[in-house]
């Protein structure tokens, strides 16, 4: 990791008696995107707009370039805001919205010119310049509150889920140029959103978060395969993850496990009675591999997704529902009994009490 | 136009005619017949001595000194009253919005005012000011001050009539402001801080803008009832002292009711009804804009 830009050391926020983020700490790399995930009101964005100073911090410090800036204004921190709703000045033309900061600033006409010509062009904005606000559609409001961010040249851009009010087609492109956009300017991004496709598809490294705490925080892939605990293995799930429970019978040297009625060596579950379990529906397949295990399933439901099919099952033992993932071409029953294999390491067990994984 | 379409208006009519007809007898009529009076001079013994003079009335309204004085008096009335309303009531109104525990308290005591019918609110500081027996002379003196003939000198008497209105109207303004200060989104003003906006200029470029249709209509809706003050004058000076509080209204009444002057009266009250349908007419097309 390159130098450390914003490190978050213990912060804490209370709405009166509520504590929204709970004693929270990480560090944000130079030029990194760095996603914040959670369910809506975990505290991302609180966390967010505690690190613009939008919101107070009720205890701990947020530094920037090894400088404190707990107590310092938003404006001074050199960071710029992309608010969920755009938050343009609708009296102001796109010109004027995109200027208002350098204006402020009292940056020479030339220089501000400069700069508008400069972002539009980046961001495709050029013929709405002389628009208002309420002329422009969604897609083209993003674009010029990312505009209005990028002509400040902030160190670091905060983002609150900018694309959740764009439609889904949209999304994918703004996804792609968000990351391109990142990549060209180096520099920090923020970005918070509830949504998990975005999350892995453009983070460097994920935080996720759940009630005010923090849960995980790593390389997409790594959060994907490697999740922490249950929240995180059922949050980071397209459209789903399996998380079943099973008894753990100690027979001879291994271990059974129940639900699944398979036998594993395993030395961290030896004094469990009962877990939790997950395998993905894309690693349990239709087909023997080697080293792998099977269960047998009766299939209850076939759900046809176009380039797939999710596919819903019972476990025989004792009828838990199973999700998996084949390609279309192949034709099920429903209560057809079928086998579904799978490798050891995609079978993740977690504590039953603290629903933290076991390794 | 489809017949169904023809019928669905007639129901319409249907419906707004109640309004219409009534209307039409408490303002529609009273309103004609002055403005045919003021094209006559009115003997008040019999409409048949009445005699056509056509805008001789008119004439000798704009040339009469005392209608010109009065008419002064109102302008400088409207315009004090008007620009010290708008200012205390935005201030308030914009300390108020920030206000979170007992707002609805504070929202309770500002209407009062506004409750209080003007007749009453006259006599209520009649009594407050009264040279001898008021409470606002006893409570200046406590700090040493002598007493004040609130309403007996020409320009206490002015100064404190325009007080007076302030106190009974500003709650308007601040009701109305208020709910547009309430209308803004936050967000804007979160943006301006982190574009580095100060205090002033997120009240400059934010507020302000947001804030311009509320604030025509509500200076446009209190100078149109400002100009027709009368109330508060009939109640606490007479128009006096001498001609010193004589607003347009006031002034009305008086050639009407005490001069008997009615055609003059009803010339004057179309003079002064011109003059507020062209203060209204902006109002209007501006309501209009905002419909669509």
């Amino acid at each position: 990791m390159n130098s450390k830009h914003i490190q978050l050391i213990g912060v804490t926020k209370n709405f009166g008696k509520n504590t929204v983020v709970n004693n929270i700490s990480f560090e944000i790399a130079d030029n990194e995107f760095f996603v914040l995930l959670g369910p809506s009101g975990c505290g991302k964005s609180t966390t967010l707009r505690m690190i613009a100073g939008l919101e107070d911090i009720s205890e701990g410090k947020i530094i920037s370039n090894g400088v404190d800036i707990t107590e310092e204004d938003p404006k001074d921190r050199n960071m710029a805001f992309v608010f969920q709703n755009y938050a343009l000045y609708p009296h102001m033309d796109v010109r004027k919205n995109l200027s208002y900061s350098l204006k402020l600033k009292k940056v020479e006409k030339s220089k501000i010119n400069q700069k508008i010509e400069w972002v539009s062009n980046l961001l495709k904005i050029n013929e709405l310049l002389d628009r208002k606000p309420s002329q422009l559609s969604g897609g083209q409001r993003q674009r010029v509150a990312l505009g209005r961010s990028l002509v400040r040249e902030p160190n670091a851009f905060l983002l609150d889920e900018p694309l959740s009010n764009l439609d889904a087609q949209l999304r994918v492109e703004m996804r792609q140029e968000l990351t391109l956009l990142q990549k060209d300017l180096s520099k920090t991004f923020i970005y918070v959103t509830h949504d998990q496709v975005e999350a892995m598809t453009m983070a460097s490294r994920i935080c996720i978060m759940n009630h005010g705490e923090v849960l995980q925080i790593g390389k997409p892939q790594e959060v994907y395969d490697k999740p922490n605990s249950i929240f995180v293995a059922k949050f980071l799930a397209n459209p789903v993850n399996n998380i079943l429970k099973s008894k753990i019978i100690k027979k001879d040297d291994s271990l059974w496990i129940e639900s699944l009625n398979i036998f594993i060596n395993n030395q961290n579950l030896n004094n469990l009675s009962e877990i939790y379990f997950s395998i993905r529906p894309e690693n349990l397949k239709l087909n023997n591999h080697d080293q792998s295990y099977n269960f047998e399933v009766k299939i209850i439901q076939i759900e046809n997704h176009g380039h797939e099919l999710l596919i819903s099952a019972q476990l025989e033992f004792d009828k838990q529902v199973i999700y998996f993932r084949t390609t279309k071409d192949k034709s099920f029953m429903i209560g057809e009994k079928i086998k579904l294999y799978f490798h050891i390491k995609d079978l993740l067990f977690f504590d039953m009490i603290t629903e933290r994984i076991i390794t | 136009m489809s017949k169904i379409h023809f019928y669905d208006r007639r129901f319409g009519y249907l419906f707004v005619s109640p309004a219409v007809i009534i209307l039409s007898i408490v303002i529609l009529a009273p309103i004609t017949i002055a403005i045919i009076t003021s094209f006559y001079d009115y003997t008040l013994i019999n409409r048949t001595l009445d005699s056509f003079v056509g805008l001789r009335n008119y004439f000798e309204s704009v040339s009469n000194e005392k209608f010109i004085h009065s008419a002064i008096v109102t302008i400088v009335f409207v315009i004090l009253v008007v620009l010290f309303e708008f200012i205390i009531g935005f201030l308030i109104a914009i300390l108020l919005n920030q206000v979170e525990r007992f707002r609805n308290i504070y929202y309770f005591i500002l209407l009062i005012p506004l409750l209080i019918n003007p007749i009453v609110v006259g006599l209520i500081w009649r009594m407050f000011l009264h040279p001898q027996l008021g409470i606002l002379n006893y409570l200046i003196s406590l700090v040493g001050i002598d007493p004040i003939n609130w309403l007996g000198d020409p320009q206490n008497a002015f100064i404190t009539i325009i007080f007076v209105d302030i106190w009974h109207q500003v709650s308007f303004m601040i009701i109305l402001l208020l709910a547009g200060l309430a209308s803004i989104p936050e967000e804007p003003y979160e943006a301006a801080r982190v574009d580095g906006a100060n205090a002033f200029q997120q009240f400059r470029d934010i507020t302000l803008p947001y804030m311009r249709p509320v604030i025509i209509i509500t200076l446009l809706i209190r100078l149109i009832f400002a100009l027709k003050t009368y109330d508060l004058i009939y109640i606490m000076t007479k128009g006096g002292p001498g001609d010193a509080t004589d607003l347009i209204s006031y002034y009305i009444y008086r050639s009407a009711f005490i001069g008997l002057d009615l055609g003059q009266a009803a010339s004057m009250s179309v003079i002064l009804l011109l003059i507020v349908c062209l203060i209204i007419y902006p109002l209007f097309k501006f309501m209009n804009r905002a419909d669509e």
